[in-house]
């Protein structure tokens, strides 16, 4: 039944994993969310978790960040273990940014008050410093014309790379993304890729919910096939897409890399391609 | 006809202003006084201990179908009995802090739902305290949904104001009846105290717009802030 | 026991207390109506009379307007008006700027588009009002209606200020033929009581009402 996590295959060094997830359980009431789920992540490595929808995926990420309790076994992120129901999980949650799949920027800021508010009042930097640093992020994603702007004014696209701009002014050493372009127009989901991929050429260490598989398959280093609550497969994107071990990884794929699918990644490949 | 007589007024008006101070003084701490006890009652309403959330209720329930003048008198009345004794300026301010909080808590509930969850959990993701969350970014988008209600909610602690001349409380309404009782006119009198409330809830009215216009942009075109 | 000795005479205060503003309500709603009748008019300066008559009494205290009704319709009319009488005027002149809020509020609930299909069946003015528009919205009505009711109840605890004596005139009678006892205190918190359960229970009924009739819709 329980299948045993496989050790990363990339062959980075493993002996300081950035996080460490041990046999982690996750229950809402009778509902078992997350069942024995276990891996690391090493610093720069870019793992994106692909699964049917409702399999804990999102729930997962949300426990990493000690925004959900879990009922057994451990994380352990930068050597401290996490622990919703600590205090010392707000410092940690600094190191961590988050991005969500409906972006939840502040809609009472601007995009650059969005950015720098955390840095001010958390952080307590310089309102110039952080400003500076701010208007820079803007420059990475793109959007120096759109500081001033409201979230309301913004498409979902831009929101969502204010979104990933307003975390990453924290520094973080683990960038999360929730399914970041499971809510987006069709034609605003490259630039939001574009951006993450970039952040991954740059050395991010990610942590990817997602459900574009040309992205995962580009981007990522590492894939995790989770189902029912349970990493199913773990391995280098190519090999679960093309090669998987399990019968459940091959029916997951089959039905998300249909002919559309498939035509998009190549182009999506040939557009950006960090290498 | 009736004779109607304003000069009769002239006397007195050299207590009216202070009458008036007292109306916004009274009306002004218990307002301030009465939003930070309905904010915290309002997070008790939402909190996740059935005895906080019991508590909270059972408060907004009682005082909301209590008069303000039965509240005043347990107070006025009642405090005493415990050797507690207070000015009649401090009754009325305890009467009209306490009801006014169940309005208020009221009103913050109702901005507390409008708030998403993502706002809590992207608040929280960044590492924010909970006082940290509440104030920069919860706070701010409650009082957008609430001024609208805070506004009528000033006015009607201004109006609950009136009755703590049953306190001894020397404000408006008491210099009508203080005037009115000694001229017999009383009719003039609330001529002129019926302008003074007027101006001061229309008054109310017009600074919540002009905040509300100025601190939340055109809400109502395009929603921006 | 003090309750024992008194609990008759305060509930009987409860009842003039229902009694008076019941009436109160009553006068409030036929003023109401047809002030916020007026307030849909399609007329500017019926809408703008209505509107100020609103404002008005929304702007004045409950107790001022007590004390111009009691004392100075007195002197300016030569009237010499009874607590009882002054009290339910106060208290009606109140409730009606409510109530018309009330009835604005539900008139114009209903959609022009059911106005316009009444009328392009052939419906005179008055009909269409009568048969469509107040059935649907007296139905939106009926909820803060009774919380005007609520509110008309809470207020007529005012009426003991110019010695009429109803629930809370009652408690400060018994108070007061006490003095020095430690019972004072207890009939004050018992008064508190029943307002609350009544008021309570009334609430509760407008809010059943609110969540059937939002059923039905």
């Amino acid at each position: 039944m329980s299948t045993e996590p496989k050790s990363p295959g990339n062959g980075r060094a493993q002996q300081n994993p950035i996080l460490r997830v041990e046999g982690v359980v996750k229950r809402f009431g009778e509902n078992t969310i997350l069942n024995d789920v276990s891996f690391n992540v090493q610093p720069g490595e870019v793992v994106v978790i692909v699964g049917p929808s409702g399999t804990g995926k999102s729930t997962f990420l949300r426990c990493v960040n000690g925004l959900e309790d879990i009922q057994g076994g451990r994380i352990v992120f930068e050597g401290q273990t996490v622990n919703a129901r600590s205090r010392k999980v707000i410092a940690l949650r600094r190191r961590i940014g988050m991005i969500f799949q409906n972006f939840n920027l502040y809609p009472h800021l601007t995009a650059v008050e969005n950015v720098t508010i955390a840095p001010i009042k958390v952080l307590r930097e310089p309102r110039d410093s952080a400003k500076e640093r701010a208007m820079e992020l803007f420059r990475k994603v793109r959007l120096e014309h759109r500081a001033s702007a409201y979230p309301s004014e913004m498409s979902g696209g831009e929101q969502q790379r204010v979104a990933i701009a307003r975390a990453l002014a924290m520094n973080p050493s683990l960038m999360m993304f929730d399914e970041p372009t499971s809510a987006l127009d069709p034609e605003t989901v490259g630039d939001v890729l574009t951006v993450m991929e970039e952040l991954a050429a740059d050395g991010s260490t990610m942590l990817v919910v997602t459900h574009e598989m040309a992205f995962a398959d580009h981007v990522g280093d590492r894939m995790l096939f989770m189902d029912g609550g349970s990493i199913i497969e773990d391995g280098p994107p190519e090999e679960l897409l093309r090669n998987p071990k399990e019968e459940r990884t091959r029916q997951f794929v089959n039905s998300v890399l249909r002919p559309d699918t498939a035509r998009r990644r190549q182009s999506n490949g040939a557009a950006a391609d960090p290498g | 006809m009736y004779d109607f007589n304003i000069e009769a007024m002239y006397p007195f008006f050299d207590k009216l202003p202070a009458a008036i101070w007292t109306t916004v003084e009274i009306s002004f701490l218990a307002t301030i006084f009465s939003a930070i006890l309905g904010i915290f009652l309002a997070l008790m309403r939402r909190s996740d201990r059935l005895m906080l959330r019991a508590i909270a209720t059972t408060y907004v329930e009682i005082i909301r179908n209590m008069p303000l003048l039965v509240l005043l008198y347990l107070v006025f009345f009642g405090l005493p009995a415990f050797g507690i004794v207070l000015s009649g300026f401090l009754s009325g301010l305890i009467a009209l802090t306490l009801n006014s909080a169940a309005f208020m808590t009221e009103i913050f509930r109702a901005g507390l739902i409008a708030v998403p969850k993502g706002q809590y959990e992207a608040a929280r993701s960044q590492g924010m305290t909970r006082s940290r969350m509440y104030l920069s970014v919860i706070l701010p988008q409650i009082l957008r949904v609430s001024y609208a209600p805070l506004g009528n909610q000033i006015i009607g602690v201004i109006m609950g104001s009136s009755i703590m001349m049953i306190a001894t409380v020397e404000e408006v309404t008491a210099w009508m009846n203080n005037t009115g009782a000694v001229t017999y006119r009383y009719f003039e009198a609330f001529v002129v105290v019926a302008v003074v409330y007027l101006v001061l809830c229309q008054g109310t009215n017009l600074l919540r717009n002009l905040l509300g216009r100025l601190i939340f942009k055109s809400v109502a075109a395009g929603g921006r802030w | 026991m003090i309750l024992l000795e008194f609990g008759g005479t305060l509930l009987r205060g409860l009842g003039i207390t229902l009694w008076i503003s019941w009436l109160a309500l009553l006068l409030a709603a036929i003023i109401g109506m047809i002030v916020g009748v007026g307030r849909t008019s399609r007329s500017l300066p019926i809408r703008l009379i209505a509107q100020i008559y609103t404002e008005f009494f929304r702007s004045i205290p409950t107790l001022v307007q007590l004390f111009l009704v009691f004392f100075g319709i007195t002197f300016v009319f030569n009237i010499n008006l009874s607590p009882f009488a002054a009290a339910t005027i106060a208290l009606a002149l109140e409730g009606s700027a409510l109530m018309s809020e009330v009835v604005r509020g539900g008139i114009q609930s209903v959609g022009a588009g059911q106005r316009e299909a009444a009328r392009s069946s052939g419906m005179r003015a008055w009909q269409v009002e009568l048969y469509v528009v107040w059935p649907q919205a007296i139905r939106v009505m009926v909820p803060p209606a009774v919380g005007v009711y609520v509110s008309t109840l809470k207020a007529s605890a005012l009426a003991s200020v110019i010695g009429y004596v109803e629930l809370m005139q009652t408690g400060l009678f018994i108070r007061e033929s006490v003095r020095g006892g430690p019972g004072g205190l207890t009939v004050l918190v018992a008064v508190a009581v029943l307002y609350v359960i009544v008021n309570f229970t009334i609430s509760q009924l407008g809010a059943a009402i609110e969540r059937r009739s939002s059923f039905v819709h």
